[in-house]
């Protein structure tokens, strides 16, 4: 990486992974003891500890480039420095939408990952190759469950449906450009958002197809924006003030 | 996490003189062999009744169990203890699942055992009805509830009935974790900053009462149970159990520096038992009974919980789905 | 009414107070249970390790895999519906359940089954898989799993599962338990604080 221009675009699309994954892996999270059936309260725990692994990855790689300490950055910022798209700060909603949310977001993020495979900044590269095999097995659920779901009968085909439509524009949020774009794709970092969101409708028509769902137009202009410029619902302040209270009685103790 | 207690109430019409006596003395013999009874073997009416509930009771114990900790899942403080709670609280649940897994071989479905649980027809461990006030409940928790169950769990997975046994095993070996993971944030607090001292200090406080009920009721008051003893479904007593657990872990808490709160305990050099300020029974009989603090929440929130998931289950279960009863 | 709760979670589902009317979950709804199989090294054989409630084998392969393979290490995974093991009476006295079993009487020409075959070494213990054989129906599978796998030690209780049943894990879905050894969170060892409690004791016994 040469250059701190370009170790600004690479600082803004590590932060927008990160704080997608710990926001995403805190909502999920809320389900654990409390979920539809045993064996999904488990699985779906397992996906929500994994985002947060995941998200603890990649704030070490921003550590590693200066950036202060993962916990600081996770529990010390506040809403308007996290730069993660809206859909995943939203609450958790009936587990319909939770579902479809995981469902949306998870086909991104394998793609992403796999994308980054290839990024010229190697440890973010190496990082990938190692997070793509659990990604495999989110992608897998969430595809088991839409066909389930989206086929089973009159009133979970509803359920899934309304989940829908009020998820894709803010999951057509997850591919906001940051003003780093070209320079991010120019650099090899990452090949872009437009590739990813390709390549995203594709797999996500693929799964719908399969049942009885029908996906909402993908209209890029209905996309809910915002997130990667700090601009968020007021859920995510909510979300953070929460998750840092006991962090920060004594924000500089070990706990 | 289950600590035994006030669970066997044998009948007095749960008559042994109706099983065949040749087949009672080949499944008494079996016992006595030290093998272990798997779920096609024959077995009394009686043996199977009081496994289902006892087993039954540690599902309950450790679905309802995930929610004292689950309090504070979405507020542990850094990454370490946020996947750790995390880890920790589905452990739970994965726990649930073996045990109710296990007594289904007996012939019970989970689901029946759900509403028995959610109508209050059958019990749970009794700690759980009590409320984590802070970050620090949570790993007092962690720590000492689950110190406690394996206390139990070890003495009950040398009992005679195989899945039971199988499920133990798994069980016990994550507990482990859940012991380091609570005493290593034990230590952090008890070692930290006066806030996180006291913090630790108030929750020991709060728990220590309901960790000496953990256990049940002395053996000198408490049912008969020589016939469950004879066939291993009971494996130790209550008071066993609670002076294995002081032996181990009332060290491990004054090293640290804190307090319990029961100025007359103490370890009688002459008799090698401890001694303690007689906990408050009448209480213990009281929250089991449903009038705790949190008895109506923690039912509340797992009714809510199955009433919200319904659709999820309903939707899952096709035409062709048969249950049959699981093998092992 | 409301019940307060000390849970934020909670708090946010708004519970009601406790209802009088019994909670009965409409058609007792029960999934079917599926036996799950972990193989947890290259090269082990695999081995019973629960069951799983699911509607589909796909689901059940999902589930178990968090239910049994989200510690230690894991390389196979299979599964397969209860209903579809089929199971001998299971010996007593710690006889060898073989020996109740005949010779095959000559071989078959119709068209056969892989079975896979899984005995029982010790009560309490789990189910492990030995291998297979083909067959055209359990009876014969019993006979040919006798001649092949009957080494003398004793078999309390066998299982025979027609392969074509079993929901196993591809060579390519490995990758899903490949960051396993890097879930140390779940494991004893990130949790050792013997320093920090030395260093408290000594500074407190000084004081």
């Amino acid at each position: 990486m040469k250059g701190n221009q370009s170790q600004s675009a690479l600082k803004k699309l590590l932060y927008n992974i990160a704080d997608d994954l710990l926001i995403l892996g805190h909502r999920n999270s809320e389900w654990t003891g409390i979920g539809p059936l045993l064996e999904e309260d488990i699985a779906f725990s397992s996906m929500a500890q994994d985002k947060i692994g995941q998200s603890l990855a990649i704030y070490e790689l921003l550590h590693q480039l200066g950036e202060p300490h993962p916990d600081t950055v996770a529990f010390m910022r506040n809403a308007n420095q996290f730069h993660n798209c809206q859909l995943v700060e939203l609450p958790i909603g009936e587990y319909q939408f939770s579902l479809v949310r995981h469902f949306l977001f998870d086909h991104s993020l394998l793609l992403r990952f796999q994308g980054l495979t290839d990024s010229s900044y190697e440890p973010l590269a190496q990082v990938s190759q190692k997070l793509v095999g659990e990604l495999r097995y989110h992608v897998m659920h969430a595809d088991s469950f839409i066909r389930q779901l989206g086929t089973a009968n009159e009133d979970s085909i509803g359920r899934m449906q309304t989940a829908l439509d009020i998820a894709v524009p803010y999951a057509l949020g997850i591919f906001e450009k940051s003003p780093e774009e070209e320079q991010i794709i120019s650099e090899g970092i990452f090949t872009g958002e437009q590739n990813l969101y390709d390549a995203w409708c594709r797999e996500i028509s693929k799964t719908t197809s399969l049942t009885s769902l029908k996906l909402p137009e993908l209209n890029p202009e209905q996309a809910i924006t915002g997130g990667r410029q700090g601009k968020h619902t007021k859920h995510l302040q909510l979300l953070l003030d929460e998750m840092a209270e006991v962090f920060k009685l004594e924000p500089g103790a070990e706990w | 996490m289950y600590g035994g207690g006030n669970i066997f109430e044998v009948n007095k019409s749960d008559n042994l003189n109706q099983e065949d006596p040749v087949k009672l003395d080949e499944f008494e013999a079996r016992i006595a062999r030290g093998e272990k009874v798997e779920p096609s073997d024959w077995m009394p009416a009686l043996y199977r009744k009081q496994l289902i509930r006892m087993i039954e009771q540690h599902a309950h114990s450790e679905i309802i169990g995930a929610l004292p900790e689950g309090t504070w899942i979405t507020r542990a403080p850094g990454f370490k203890r946020k996947m750790a709670l995390m880890a920790k609280v589905q452990d739970e649940v994965g726990h649930a699942q073996l045990l109710y897994s296990a007594a289904e071989t007996l012939g019970k479905s989970r689901e029946q055992m759900m509403q028995d649980l959610i109508n209050g027809r059958s019990k749970y461990s009794n700690i759980f009805n009590y409320p984590a006030f802070t970050w620090a409940d949570s790993t007092i928790i962690s720590w000492l509830v689950d110190a406690g169950a394996i206390v139990n769990q070890l003495a009950n997975s040398k009992g005679s009935y195989g899945p039971y046994c199988r499920a133990l095993e798994r069980i016990c070996a994550e507990e482990s974790f859940h012991l380091k993971y609570g005493h290593h944030a034990v230590i952090h607090l008890a070692t930290g900053t006066n806030i996180q001292r006291e913090m630790v200090q108030g929750a020991l406080n709060r728990w220590w009462p309901p960790m000496m009920h953990f256990f049940g009721p002395p053996d000198k008051i408490s049912v008969h149970t020589e016939v469950l003893t004879k066939w291993k479904v009971k494996m130790a007593t209550n008071d066993e159990c609670r002076q294995q657990f002081l032996d181990m872990y009332v060290p491990k808490i004054w090293e640290l520096n804190l307090t319990i709160p029961d100025p007359n305990l103490r370890k009688n050099s002459e008799t090698r038992q401890w001694e303690y300020s007689e906990p408050d029974w009448d209480e213990f009989i009281r929250v089991i009974n449903g009038d705790g603090p949190c008895n109506a929440e923690r039912l509340s929130v797992r009714r809510t919980a199955e009433e919200r998931g319904e659709w999820v289950r309903k939707a899952l279960l096709t035409k062709e789905a048969k249950y049959v009863t699981p093998l092992a | 009414m409301k019940m307060d709760s000390l849970d934020p979670r909670i708090k946010r589902w708004k519970l009601q107070e406790q209802r009088q009317e019994e909670y009965s979950s409409s058609s007792l709804d029960q999934l079917p249970t599926y036996e799950v199989f972990i193989q947890l090294k290259e090269g082990k054989a695999f081995e019973h390790a629960g069951i799983v409630h699911a509607s589909t084998a796909d689901m059940a392969f999902l589930f178990a895999k968090e239910q049994f393979s989200r510690r230690y290490s894991c390389t196979g995974m299979w599964v397969v519906a209860s209903e579809q093991v089929w199971v001998t009476t299971y010996s007593e006295l710690e006889e060898n359940i073989y020996d109740h079993i005949g010779q095959p009487a000559g071989e078959e020409n119709d068209p056969q089954d892989d079975f896979d075959v899984f005995h029982l070494y010790k009560r309490g213990k789990q189910h492990k898989h030995v291998g297979q054989v083909k067959a055209q129906d359990t009876r014969m599978a019993l006979l040919k799993a006798k001649a092949s796998f009957d080494t003398g030690r004793p078999v309390l209780n066998i299982w025979l599962i027609r392969s074509i049943n079993i929901q196993a894990s591809t060579p390519e879905d490995q990758v899903i338990w490949s960051t396993l050894s890097e879930k140390t969170h779940r494991d004893v060892i990130s949790y050792r604080a013997g320093d920090k409690l030395n260093k408290f004791k000594e500074k407190h016994n000084e004081g």
